[in-house]
């Protein structure tokens, strides 16, 4: 017998076609897209889990989801175009077809936070997958106590989702302040690191801080959520790697003993506090 | 309307054309997907007009070049640098480890004075460069897949691996355990280690990895007996150009 | 339980009576005492005394470039997933690389499994052979306890002098030695013969590193910080051929291959390696393992340590590869031995 080659069915590589609906450019570099699969099912993915991309003859990439659950019918990814696969999509259109495997991954744990105080930190792009938690919780507000978020972006021009962050600022069920590391003559909010706005907020014993952005981010912004006595299994992180199988097998996002795609993408800080790769160096 | 392209040359040997022009079957296939308006070793026609993809072979090493390589980069959308002259100076490189004028004077005698010209430049130290095809010459499958990227409109990353790993994966016997001086562990893949596979060694020819461990490698030479000597000059065959600017 | 024996005279013979009814993939030398698992037609090519082959028969159950799905996009998107494979007889392998073979085994059942893999390696029958001494001075498959047969095989063969004694431990295995009547039963003689193997063995073979296994993952612990990987690092040339040899190491990359008329195509999945520069690095340009000491350190960890944790099990073999290949000389039995001295 020579080399064959065999159909399989239930192969994990298998890639759900899906449509973009809609495209919204936010900043220069990124873009909102509004995804479908073609019957109308909804993906039921948590808050926090990621997707892998797929452009037939470019290749994957791993995507944050940008949306709640609780919409039904369709889910948001935010890319900025940095690579291969994400430079592809910025050229597609509505109506354009991608291919989706996924959601993988561990969210948030959305569960435990019912009853207790949020403190969500995004920083830049970490607002991405943010953005799915904060949407699951405004759209089952009732179930958490006091919700504030932090924002901290490089420009003014870099912040993501600003008609929706003008919404959060109003909203009397949620308290959002801001700030930039740059501004510019117009921006007439805070100016500094995020970490910068942590001291100044009054938190409960009963709260979770949620915290999402660049790598370099995280040590400041750990250090004083624990000079604010959040103990280390509230503080709550999502960390970026590069997850090429999401199957925890090609070894891209492996921190020390841990896998990115299958135990995170969601860690408690209690699980990374003592892990060499879990933040640069 | 499909694509407009066109080959340019400038100083080199051409082989890298030929390895172009000697696609076979897949040129034909490669020509379906684009409209060529320009390419000297295998069509007469001339275009001076707006070009989509720019394919450029050759070294920047007159001032009459320097003019030509930015009057192509102003009329074409995205530029191609094929071949190790032109993506990291490649031989032509060897003509920088002298000053110009002996240079000048070794190669064209009395008649150095009509002849200027100028330190060897790879493209990317002239103009902007979109996408880099190493090699010498360059390996053609290699050469389609860039091709196809600028096509996509994605861009195409060069493996910042060595050699050695496509080595491995083809099962050679390694060079250092026949006792031969190889420079494929210092020099990016990408190539399925043509030279290796048969049985010749690697010329460092698509340039250095990003972070080549130097210190280390001149440990494992001193260990093989190798003198550095030798290596330098292996290496500066194709890496003279190196010091002057970074290649990607 | 079945045990057969062969004359070893008639072992070539027996190979190649086997070639002419399906594909035998067998060690081949290479020159430089050197040797690669290859396709064989004749028992003549093949190469019964041999050190580890370059690249360990991984390369079978888990090829260098695999096809994982073909598309065409001439209308809409159409796709099929696919596993490539090829029926074959893997004959003469070592008990080291059987041990990898059941790591990667371990690994590729794991939930979610890969079927690409699983469907794979049941079409391929194997054949073990026994080394009645060290291949060389690298090996620490006593250490690792695989320097005797501990199953994964269909048939496993160990050399007497004048005969081979075969252990049938599967029907396929039990098909095997039917073919052509190469085969008898053994004897009360031949198992004493047997014995007598293995005794003098336990007396070769012996922990090649002065450490007990059942302290490597504590020692491991211990040594995240210790300045031997910034050494070890240092020497580095981050060739990757340490993780390309290694009979465990299974990380890999997904890439797409489109067809010239970009239309229509592959992807596929190629070995890639902890050791290579852009393994670690994230879209934002960040790499987690910029440093060689990091990639090094993770080679070994990923070693002794995480799969101890994961899967309760080393995922060194001791076949002595990494080490044998190594330009800079990095010895993973001196690395062992040093961060033991250290430990204690």
């Amino acid at each position: 017998m020579s080399k064959q080659k065999l159909p399989i069915l239930e192969s994990e590589y298998n890639i759900r076609p899906a449509r973009i609906l809609k495209v919204r450019q936010l900043t220069l570099t990124e873009k909102l897209y509004e995804i479908g699969f073609p019957n109308g099912e909804s993906l039921n993915h948590d808050p926090g889990q990621f997707v892998e991309v797929s452009i037939f003859g470019v290749g994957e990439a791993p995507i944050s989801l940008a949306s709640s659950p609780t919409r039904r019918g369709s889910f948001d990814l935010c890319v900025r175009n940095v690579g291969k696969v994400t430079a592809a999509l910025h050229q597609l259109k509505a109506g354009d077809s991608i291919g989706i495997r996924g959601p993988f991954g561990r969210g948030f744990p959305v569960q435990e936070f019912v009853g207790n105080d949020l403190l969500i930190v995004a920083g830049g792009i970490g607002l991405v997958p943010l953005r799915s938690l904060i949407h699951y919780v405004l759209d089952n507000r009732r179930e958490f106590g006091k919700v504030t978020i932090l924002l901290g972006c490089r420009t003014p021009q870099n912040i993501l989702f600003s008609d929706e962050i003008e919404t959060w600022s109003s909203r009397l069920d949620l308290s959002f302040s801001c700030t930039v590391d740059k501004a510019d003559p117009e921006w007439k909010g805070n100016v500094g690191v995020i970490a910068s706005l942590i001291p100044g907020i009054t938190l409960s014993r009963h709260t979770y801080a949620v915290v999402v952005g660049p790598p370099v981010m995280y040590r400041y912004v750990i250090a004083e959520l624990l000079l604010k006595k959040i103990p280390a299994h509230r503080i709550i992180l999502s960390l970026e790697r590069h997850m090429k199988c999401g199957l925890g097998k090609c070894g891209h996002c492996q921190i020390n003993n841990l896998y990115c795609c299958q135990d995170g993408p969601v860690f408690r800080y209690e699980q990374l506090r003592d892990l060499e790769e879990a933040f640069p160096r | 309307m499909k694509p407009r392209i066109a080959f340019f040359d400038f100083a080199c040997c051409e082989g890298c054309q030929l390895q172009v022009a000697n696609l076979g079957e897949a040129l034909l296939d490669v020509l379906k997907l684009v409209d060529v308006v320009e390419f000297r070793e295998v069509m007469s026609e001339k275009w001076a007009g707006p070009l989509d993809i720019a394919v450029v072979e050759g070294s920047i090493t007159t001032k009459e070049a320097v003019e030509r390589i930015e009057k192509i980069r102003a009329r074409s959308r995205i530029l191609i640098a094929y071949g190790s002259c032109a993506t990291i100076g490649g031989v032509n490189g060897m003509k920088n480890r002298s000053p110009l004028e002996e240079i000048r004077r070794t190669v064209y005698g009395e008649h150095a004075h009509t002849f200027p010209t100028i330190a060897t430049r790879p493209v990317d130290q002239v103009v902007k460069v979109d996408y880099y095809v190493h090699g010498c010459p360059i390996w053609p499958p290699e050469f389609i897949e860039v091709l196809q990227a600028a096509l996509q409109g994605v861009p195409c990353f060069p493996p910042d691996h060595a050699v050695c790993v496509e080595c491995k994966l083809n099962e050679n016997v390694c060079l250092y355990d026949k006792g031969v001086t190889c420079l494929g562990p210092v020099t990016r893949a990408g190539c399925n280690s043509w030279c290796t596979n048969n049985g010749n060694i690697c010329y460092g020819c698509r340039g250095l990895v990003s972070n080549p461990n130097t210190k280390g490698a001149m440990d494992v030479l001193a260990r093989y007996r190798i003198p550095l000597e030798l290596v330098l000059n292996k290496m500066s065959m194709y890496n003279a150009c190196r010091e002057q600017g970074k290649t990607p | 339980m079945r045990y057969v024996t062969i004359p070893a005279d008639k072992m070539a013979d027996y190979i190649t009576a086997l070639a002419r009814r399906q594909k035998v993939v067998a060690p081949v030398e290479k020159g430089k005492g050197q040797f690669a698992f290859e396709p064989i037609s004749e028992g003549r090519e093949a190469t019964l005394t041999y050190i580890p082959t370059i690249l360990p028969p991984k390369k079978f159950f888990m090829p260098q470039y695999e096809t994982l799905l073909e598309y065409d996009l001439h209308e809409g998107q159409k796709m099929q997933a696919v596993v490539e494979l090829e029926e074959m007889v893997l004959f003469g392998v070592h008990t080291c690389d059987l041990a990898g073979i059941a790591c990667l085994n371990t690994v590729f059942s794991d939930r979610p499994k890969d079927l690409n893999y699983l469907i794979r390696k049941n079409k391929i029958v194997i054949i073990g052979l026994e080394c009645v001494a060290y291949c060389d001075e690298y090996a620490s498959c006593a250490l690792m306890n695989n320097h005797l047969p501990n199953g994964g095989y269909d048939l496993f063969l160990t050399p007497l002098g004048d005969r081979y004694i075969g252990h049938v431990n599967t029907y396929i295995g039990d098909s095997l030695v039917e073919e052509g009547g190469f085969f008898r039963d053994a004897t009360g003689a031949d198992f004493a013969a047997l014995e007598e193997v293995r005794r003098r063995k336990r007396e070769v073979f012996h922990d090649e590193v002065p450490i007990d296994l059942d302290e490597i993952p504590r020692i491991f612990a211990h040594s995240l910080r210790t300045t031997i990987w910034k050494e070890i690092g240092d020497r580095c040339l981050s060739c990757g051929n340490c993780t390309n040899v290694c009979p465990t190491c299974y990380c890999f990359d997904i890439v797409d291959k489109p067809n010239l008329d970009l239309k229509s195509g592959r992807r596929i999945r190629v070995w890639d390696s902890c050791q290579n520069e852009r393994f670690a690095k994230i879209a934002g340009g960040e790499s987690f393992r910029k440093e060689r000491s990091s990639r090094k350190r993770h080679r070994f960890f990923r070693k002794f340590r995480y799969p101890v944790d994961r899967f309760g099990k080393f995922f060194c073999t001791g076949c002595g590869r990494c080490s044998r290949t190594c330009m800079a000389r990095i010895n993973l039995k001196e690395t062992l031995a040093q961060l033991a001295r250290e430990y204690v």
